[in-house]
Order: C-alpha cells, then sequence, then structure tokens
C-alpha cells in the first residue's frame, strides 16, 4: 500500500489507539495491497474502533473511572429508559397539548412502564458498584436521578 | 495481496459473512489465539498463518481489532518490536481459553456430524 494512503488510514482511528497501535499498523498496512477491500475493512475497523473504543494493552483506561462505569449496561439502561419516557411526554404534549386526559392513554401507560421498569436496573447497579466505586457510582446514580426528575417534570407540571 | 477478507466487529463471533465461502470459519479473536499457539508472530504473518490453517484471510483492520481486544483479555502480549512490526505471543490464560474453546467446538462439530451422517 502507497505509505500516503496507510498514514491516511491511520488517522481515522481515535487517537489513543493510534499511540498504541498506529506504527505496527501502519507496518502492516504497508505489507497489504491498497485494494478496494483493504480500504473497507480498514475503514470499517476504525469505525467500529471509534464507536467502541478496545482499550486494549496499555491503552487500559480505569476501569473504575466514572467513564467505565456510566458506561456499563446498568448505568445506561435507566438512563435510556428515562429519556425515553421523557421523550413520549413531550411527543404527547407536542401532538396532543397537555389538557388532562381522563383515560390514561397509551403514551401514560408507556411512560409507567418504563419508569417502573428501570427501577430493578437502578437496584442492581446501586448493588453492584457501590461497593466497588462508591464515589463513581453516586455520580452515575446522581446522572440517573436527574434523568429520573426530568421525565416526570413535565408530568407534575402540566399535572398530566 | 489482502484478498478475501473477513470484516466484522470482533466483540460477537462465529458467523460466515455474506459472500464468503462455506467452510471458512471466521471468528477472528481464536483464528489469532490459534495462530499465535504456533509460536509468536506479527501482524502480516498471523494473516499468513490463519490463511493457511483454515482459508479465512483477514483484513489488517479486523486483525488489529482481535488483536487489541485479545490484548486487553491478557490472552496475548506484545514483544519487542522488530524494525516497525511488533510480534504476538499468547499467554498461559490464552492457552487455557483456546484449549477449552477448541474442546468444546471438537465436540460440538462431533456431534454435529454424526447428526448428518443418516441425511
Amino acid at each position: 500500500m502507497n505509505p500516503g494512503l496507510a498514514h491516511l488510514l491511520i488517522r481515522l482511528y481515535p487517537r489513543r489507539w493510534r499511540e498504541r497501535y498506529g506504527a505496527e499498523f501502519e507496518a502492516l498496512l504497508l505489507d497489504c495491497d491498497g485494494g478496494n477491500r483493504t480500504l473497507l475493512n480498514v475503514v470499517w475497523s476504525a469505525a467500529c474502533e471509534r464507536i467502541s473504543p478496545t482499550q486494549g494493552g496499555n491503552m487500559d483506561r480505569d476501569p473504575l473511572s466514572f467513564g467505565a462505569v456510566v458506561r456499563r449496561p446498568s448505568a445506561l439502561i435507566p438512563l435510556a429508559m428515562s429519556l425515553t419516557a421523557l421523550a413520549i411526554v413531550m411527543g404527547h404534549i407536542a401532538m396532543y397539548g397537555h389538557a388532562r386526559e381522563a383515560d390514561e392513554g397509551a403514551a401514560a401507560h408507556l411512560w409507567q412502564i418504563l419508569m417502573a421498569g428501570q427501577l430493578p436496573v437502578l437496584a442492581f447497579f446501586a448493588i453492584k458498584w457501590l461497593r466497588r466505586a462508591p464515589r463513581q457510582a453516586l455520580e452515575v446514580l446522581a446522572l440517573q436521578a436527574g434523568a429520573v426528575l426530568a421525565s416526570m417534570a413535565p408530568v407534575f407540571y402540566f399535572n398530566l | 495481496m489482502c484478498d478475501n477478507y473477513v470484516m466484522r466487529s470482533t466483540r460477537n463471533v462465529v458467523e460466515a459473512e455474506p459472500g464468503a465461502e462455506m467452510g471458512h470459519y471466521s471468528d477472528p479473536p481464536l483464528l489469532v489465539l490459534a495462530s499465535l499457539a504456533g509460536g509468536p508472530k506479527h501482524g502480516h504473518a498471523m494473516i499468513e498463518d490463519i490463511e493457511l490453517l483454515c482459508g479465512t484471510r483477514l483484513g489488517p483492520g479486523t486483525l488489529y481489532g482481535a488483536i487489541a481486544r485479545l490484548e486487553q483479555q491478557g490472552w496475548i502480549e506484545p514483544l519487542p518490536p522488530e524494525e516497525r512490526r511488533r510480534p504476538y505471543r499468547i499467554t498461559a490464560d490464552g492457552l487455557r481459553f483456546l484449549r477449552a474453546k477448541l474442546i468444546t467446538l471438537h465436540q460440538f462439530s462431533e456431534v454435529g456430524l454424526q447428526r448428518l451422517e443418516p441425511l
């Protein structure tokens, strides 16, 4: 492969990955041809690395850092559920206004399911992570509490 | 040179890519471990060895995705670089994992082939 192209392809990877693997990966690319399959393979792998960083070898981030803890599924799922619930409420208000309805509709039921459904996940997260990384777990729990309050705020504000 | 690639995420494994030839096995981390079980190698030597081993030619991006994840798990480790190429070797944990995985695959293939016999 052309050295200029190899160097350009390396730039697609995150900086931390390049610092660890850049030189040896570039040497490997120089041994490969510069065909479309190679290009596509490297572009795809670089995109995957950006979406889901490997953090391999010496790139290890502290597994108990806030960034690492908040990426845990048990931390992300309640956040996603709260934000989905908020989106449902806001979407409902945008489409139908904020007049209180006598009968609870599908949006209300979805909101209730999302809010109640995240409680076991929150409990699991708290039990697992408060022991391992108390400060980081409390920060994540505060973030989750903020998301819960944000999704509850329009419901109580508009008395839905 | 680098042709007929397997291009995939290295998080989940064991699925033939569309277009890949039938019978080609594509589990990049396992292929890398199997290659390194034969001795330390750098990236290009691994690609060649894996192609000899099972006919699958890993793309350079796929290979380094697998290497990074295996290194993170402590199943392979880097050796001092030779010019710009860095060889890797399998660790004791990597060997244990590889052996367990291959035994499972062996049992799986035996039972699968037995079931195919009457067909």
